[in-house]
């Protein structure tokens, strides 16, 4: 540190740039006549060479002062000599230069060099959050891995987080976000999820304990073409970038694209609208690669696909008005889950079946999941309720995924103790 | 379908009372009771809490009956809406807004509000609030029993200077339909007046979108 302060100095001298090294900024607050007097005292002295950040305004106004190094000595002896009180707001006016200048190239670069630095309470681009993903493996290799479970239809990877402390084929709880990709807090939750379990293991607390004995799996961008597609083109796109043949039209629902009651009443059979649920079941690869993985896995016990927005806790049916088997504990359930995520900043969520709460949707994620045996298989619908819909602001990203957060921990805290 | 009709009774009365300065939004939907009437429709009987955004701490209770007519589709639902009690005086907001853009030179023209991160500058609120007008009118005169329309964004807007006291803005507004989840581009135009208040004097519907 010396060296390189040293180093500085010695380049601005030779380049004639103005450095800092050991300035001082000195806070007076004058409370009396008196005391203001021999602060503006200080203002006449110009072999001092003062530079006030903050000049005397009147009494009980503070007065900021940056000292160069050699004026220190007089400057103090002024004021304690009349009896003025000052505090010492910045120590070395250097250091805080040079500590700007390395955070302004780290931002100009727009990498984060650590998951801490990362800012979670912005929406970050597909390159951003995969770079996270690699900080977070990297940072804790004992605890993350990232999986790739396919290929997207632009030949995007998909990448899956897997948080495990051991075992071999755990119970596991599924996590995915970003499905449809204009519902941008849903990923940007998703990567404050991966960060707070990390936080949680590291504290031995939260979800630590649920990872005694099970894995969570986080697919963060399970739609990436499409997230890129609304980062480039169209805020507004919601479907994947599939073409298929017979249609100039693009994309297909990723959320009537599997294979329960597919093809049925509540999704579309038309290529040009946002529910179209395309040529077969699983025509998806980032609906197939979920599929495959689910199947070879085959212990996952609880499965929840976060969506906005609404503000609802759903689960299966939405193909079918008949009520899944286990409707009374999942209706209970979800009554626990929301209970815990308005208790943080009080938002209401609704809960219910698919169809009874929102509408018949045919080919959804957790109607399939359900139907392959994974009981507690939920949807959320995150915030608001309207008002931004799928703009919603950038500060409301860690409020959302913190409340978000406390229904996920009930739910996957049920799995672990009702073990099926 | 209770919360349909709500958005339709919202959508009506952001048309009628809302303004530059006023953002009303559903809190609850407290009683829905609907009623179904042979050869006439059905009319759904609704109990409403809201609030004005911009005064939180107050909540306005609110009765509406909306009726949707049965088979023919190219007609509005019928709406009423009772306000119990008083909306916050938006005057002074309203007046200072219309003073502002009549006397800019040139005529207000933006896009993207919100932008994809969510932001409104502060100077363009109210231009929203008054989008939300629009699309209030818009959402009441083209629901039926089967949508229920959000305002998205507003895609663009553009200002029309007029030689009457009237403000006069172009927009195209974003309505996001739930039940299809299609996004609408919209074109409509809003006529403002401080006493007034606003109407809609001309929308057309554009196709959702193109082929991607």
């Amino acid at each position: 540190m010396r060296l390189s302060v040293l180093l500085a100095a010695l380049v601005a001298v030779a380049t004639c740039t103005e450095t800092f090294v050991g300035h001082q900024v000195l806070r007076v607050v004058p409370k009396s006549d008196e005391e203001l007097l021999k602060v503006q005292e200080l203002q006449g002295l110009e072999h001092l060479q003062l530079d006030f950040w903050l000049a005397p305004r009147g009494l009980g106004f503070p007065v900021d002062i940056r000292v160069p190094f050699r004026s220190l000595q007089p400057v103090k002896a002024h004021l304690e000599a009349s009896g003025v009180s000052y505090s010492i707001m910045i120590e070395d006016v250097q250091a805080l230069v040079d500590e700007e200048q390395t955070e302004m190239l780290r931002s100009s670069r727009q990498l984060p060099l650590t998951t801490n630095t990362f800012n979670y309470e912005a929406y970050h681009t597909l390159d951003e959050i995969y770079n996270f993903m690699d900080m977070l493996v990297a940072e804790n290799p004992n605890l993350v891995s990232k999986l790739e479970i396919g290929r997207s239809t632009e030949n995007r990877p998909l990448y899956v987080l897997k948080f495990s402390t051991g075992g071999t084929n755990r119970p596991a709880v599924w996590i995915d976000t970003g499905i449809h990709s204009r519902e941008w807090v849903t990923q940007a939750s998703g990567v404050w999820f991966a960060k707070k379990i990390v936080q949680d293991h590291s504290n031995n607390e939260g979800v630590a304990s649920i990872l005694k004995t099970m894995d969570i799996f986080l697919e963060i961008v399970t739609n990436p073409d499409g997230f890129a597609f609304t980062q480039t083109s169209n805020r507004m796109w919601r479907k994947t970038r599939s073409k298929h043949s017979g249609s100039i039209c693009i994309g297909v629902d990723p959320n009537r694209n599997w294979d329960a009651g597919f093809g049925e009443a509540g999704a579309s059979s038309n290529p040009c609208t946002e529910t179209y649920h395309g040529p077969y079941a699983n025509s998806e690869p980032e609906v197939k690669s979920i599929v495959d993985f689910v199947k070879s896995h085959g212990n996952i016990k609880a499965f929840v696909s976060i969506h906005s927005y609404s503000q609802l806790l759903l689960y299966p049916y939405g193909y079918t008005e008949t009520p899944v088997p286990d409707q009374k504990e999942l209706h209970e359930l979800s009554a626990k889950a929301v209970a815990a995520l308005s208790s943080l900043y009080g938002t209401n969520y609704k809960y219910g079946s698919i169809i009874t709460t929102i509408y018949r949707a045919s080919g959804g994620t957790i109607d399939w999941t359900y139907n392959q045996g994974i009981k507690y298989s939920f949807t959320f619908e995150l915030r608001d309720t309207g008002r931004y819909g799928f703009l919603l602001p950038a500060k409301q990203i860690v409020p959302t995924a913190e409340e978000t957060w406390l229904a996920l921990k009930v739910i996957m805290e049920h799995a672990r103790d009702n073990m099926y | 379908p209770a919360a349909r009709a709500a958005a339709v009774a919202l959508g009506y009365l952001r048309y009628l009372r809302g303004g530059p300065g006023r953002a009303l939004e559903l809190r609850a939907l407290r009683r829905a009771r609907r009623q179904d009437i042979d050869d006439v429709g059905h009319k759904y009987y609704l109990e409403l809490e809201l609030e004005d955004v911009l005064d939180k701490d107050r909540t306005v209770n609110c009765t509406a009956e909306v009726l949707y007519h049965l088979g023919n589709k190219s007609s509005a639902p019928d709406v009423q809406v009772t306000v119990q009690g008083e909306l916050r005086s938006t005057e002074e907001a309203d007046q200072e807004f219309y003073n502002r853009i009549r006397s800019l030179e040139k005529e207000l023209v933006a896009e993207n509000i919100p932008d994809s991160h969510g932001n409104v500058p502060p100077e363009l609120e109210p231009i929203r609030l008054l989008a939300g007008v629009a699309s209030g009118y818009l959402i009441w005169q083209n629901s039926t029993e089967n949508t229920k329309f959000h305002l998205a964004q507003v895609k663009r807007v553009k200002q029309v200077k007029r030689s009457d006291e009237d403000l006069q803005f172009d927009y195209v507004v974003l309505l996001h339909e739930m039940v299809s989840q299609e996004v609408i581009p919209w074109e409509v135009t809003v006529l403002w007046h401080p006493r007034r208040g606003g109407r809609v004097s001309r929308d057309r519907r554009q196709p959702p979108h193109g082929p991607g």
